[in-house]
């Protein structure tokens, strides 16, 4: 990486040095391009690639062309430079220079650019709740309600919690997550100042809030995303997992699948089942002495627990076993998009009693954060933040654009001198004055109608 | 991942920066002065970058491809003016151009 870099940056140094000493001005338009185009390497390992292609694109591409255009369309190839000054303005232009380097070197000479490092600028951190509890049974739990206070010396009682559970009290507070449903506030995130928050969960039947059934003491770190999934433990009491989050942009060409196992008495297990759709066991005989040819990517997900994996991007037939090989729930042709970041949450649904239980992988997304310098997080800041900038900039190309218009039409610089004449000679010799010399008469007095010259009295001459 | 910290791409910038004011003081061809320039505008862009890669903050690509912007409206302006002055005089050494000196 380091030759890399040196090269590289030695071909841009010696570029700009045959550009400013060549005498042909297309020479160095040529050598300014290759300058360019090694900016445009330094911007991709600087993780710009964005960047990268805008350089290629505008800097070595439209504007070189426009200056080899120019230089071309002037017949302006070789210079004019008068030998007496070019020395002595060398000279001087070296000196200062040379002074200038040495102003600028001096902060990195002294260490004053490494001594420390940047914090994350960036104090927000997210935070969304996933209700993991069938709706079935409507009076007990539709509705997860949590509050977020700061902590109370660590300990939490009841009685405080129930107030904190107030809204006019909780520093911040997600209302009323359905089953099924991530509550969507910032792609299905809540964001929070970074800090240390106890939270709060209760259960909210609609008219009152039950709880909290829940609380914990969570260190929410800058730039993190946390999940808290509720769902009924082992022994049908509303429990709450904390995951933190991976939002990280996954790696190139994957998407990353977040795996959590809310079926709480069987270990789960998720199979790729390659051309095998539909299955209710992965036994091939009844005896299941052998099963059908499978691809394991998560091996038996004890219950409350969680893992993640990155696929890659294409087309799956999964499946969600347990540990009797039966097939609790088939996701058939299920697509791997590239970047994305998905979790889901295998749950057991309340079937009518008596009938075969049914299980659900409910989904909930997570976009992530694009990576650093490409042209979403660009785009993104670009159009965001700085949309009045983009209108200010756009506006200046435009003025720009009838600018060179203006300037730059062949017969300018003719039709001012045209103009210039014409406004002197009406300011100059008035059409009246002419008139009163040619026909010696005063106009202007009154009694012009006598006698026009080699004119009508109809008055149709010219 | 990237070994390469922020400091090699400032001296690199620095070092730029510097050549392009040198052509600035010493070309006397109006569109090599003109390009010099760029050379300059270049050089900050890439500091811009190296900065931004540091500070793992988006908001130095967005301002250098505002200077980018800017810089092609500036060129197209500049070009414009150079052909005129061509045009009228039939050349474009700088040190001709003294008509506005008092």
């Amino acid at each position: 990486m380091e030759w890399l870099f040196l090269a590289v940056s030695f071909v841009a140094v010696l570029a700009a040095a045959m550009m400013l000493t060549r005498q042909n001005a297309v020479h160095s338009a040529l050598f300014l391009i290759v300058n360019f185009g090694c900016v445009a390497f330094l911007y991709l390992m600087l993780d710009a690639p964005f960047l990268a292609m805008v350089q290629v694109t505008v800097y070595t591409g439209a504007i070189m062309v426009l200056f080899l255009f120019v230089i071309m369309l002037l017949g302006a190839e070789t210079t004019t430079d008068t030998s007496g000054r070019m020395r002595w303005l060398g000279l001087a232009g070296s000196a200062v220079a040379i002074i200038l380097l040495l102003i600028f070197a001096f902060p990195i000479a002294s260490d004053m650019l490494a001594d420390e490092s940047p914090e994350a600028l960036s104090t927000r951190a997210r935070l969304r709740v996933i209700n993991a509890i069938p709706g079935g049974d409507a009076e007990k739990f539709t509705v997860m309600e949590m509050g977020f206070a700061m902590p109370l010396a660590g300990t939490v009682s009841a009685n405080v919690a129930l107030d904190a559970l107030d809204e006019t009290k909780a520093d911040s507070r997600i209302d009323g997550v359905v089953y099924g449903d991530a509550r969507e506030a910032i792609r299905g995130y809540t964001e929070l100042e970074a800090g240390e928050y106890t939270i709060l969960v209760g259960v909210d039947d609609g008219s009152y809030v039950s709880g909290p059934i829940y609380t914990k003491d969570l260190i929410l770190p800058p730039e993190s995303a946390f999940s808290l999934v509720v769902f009924e433990n082992d022994e049908d009491l509303v429990d709450v997992a904390v995951l933190a989050d991976d939002i990280s942009a996954p790696a190139v060409g994957m998407m990353r699948l977040t795996l959590f196992n809310a079926v709480t008495d069987r270990q789960v297990s998720m199979v790729d089942l390659g051309q095998y759709t539909a299955r209710r066991s992965l036994c091939e005989d009844a005896s299941c002495n052998s099963l059908i040819p499978h691809r394991t990517l998560v091996d038996e997900l004890p219950a409350g627990d969680h893992t993640s994996l990155e696929l890659d991007e294409g087309t799956y037939n999964l499946a969600f076993v347990d540990q009797d090989q039966n097939v609790l729930r088939t996701l058939a042709e299920y697509q791997a998009d590239r970047g994305r970041i998905e979790t889901r949450v295998l749950v057991r649904e309340p079937g009518v009693p008596g009938s075969r239980a049914s299980y659900r992988a409910a989904v909930y997304h997570a976009f992530g954060v694009p990576a650093f310098g490409s042209p979403e997080s660009v785009g993104q800041v670009l159009f965001i933040e700085y949309v009045l900038p983009v209108m200010l900039v756009g506006m200046l190309l435009l003025v720009a654009l009838i600018g060179v218009i203006v300037l730059a039409r062949p017969d300018a610089l003719a039709q001012a001198e045209r103009r210039r004449i014409n406004r002197r000679r009406r300011v100059n010799r008035p059409l009246v004055s002419v008139i009163s010399q040619q026909t010696g008469a005063d106009v202007l007095s009154g009694d012009y109608l006598v006698k026009l010259p080699g004119g009508s009295d109809d008055g149709s001459a010219e | 991942m990237n070994p390469i910290g922020t400091e090699p791409y400032i001296v690199l910038s620095m070092v730029l920066f510097l050549m392009g004011a040198l052509g600035v003081l010493m070309r006397r061809n109006a569109i090599l002065v003109f390009m010099s320039v760029e050379l300059m505008l270049n050089s900050a862009n890439l500091a811009l970058v190296a900065f931004a890669r540091e500070w793992g903050q988006v908001n130095g690509h967005v301002f250098v491809f505002f200077v980018m912007t800017v810089a092609a409206a500036e060129v197209a302006v500049g070009l414009a003016l150079i052909v005129n002055i061509f045009r009228e005089r039939q050349s474009i050494n700088i040190d001709d151009l003294q008509q506005m000196q008092g």
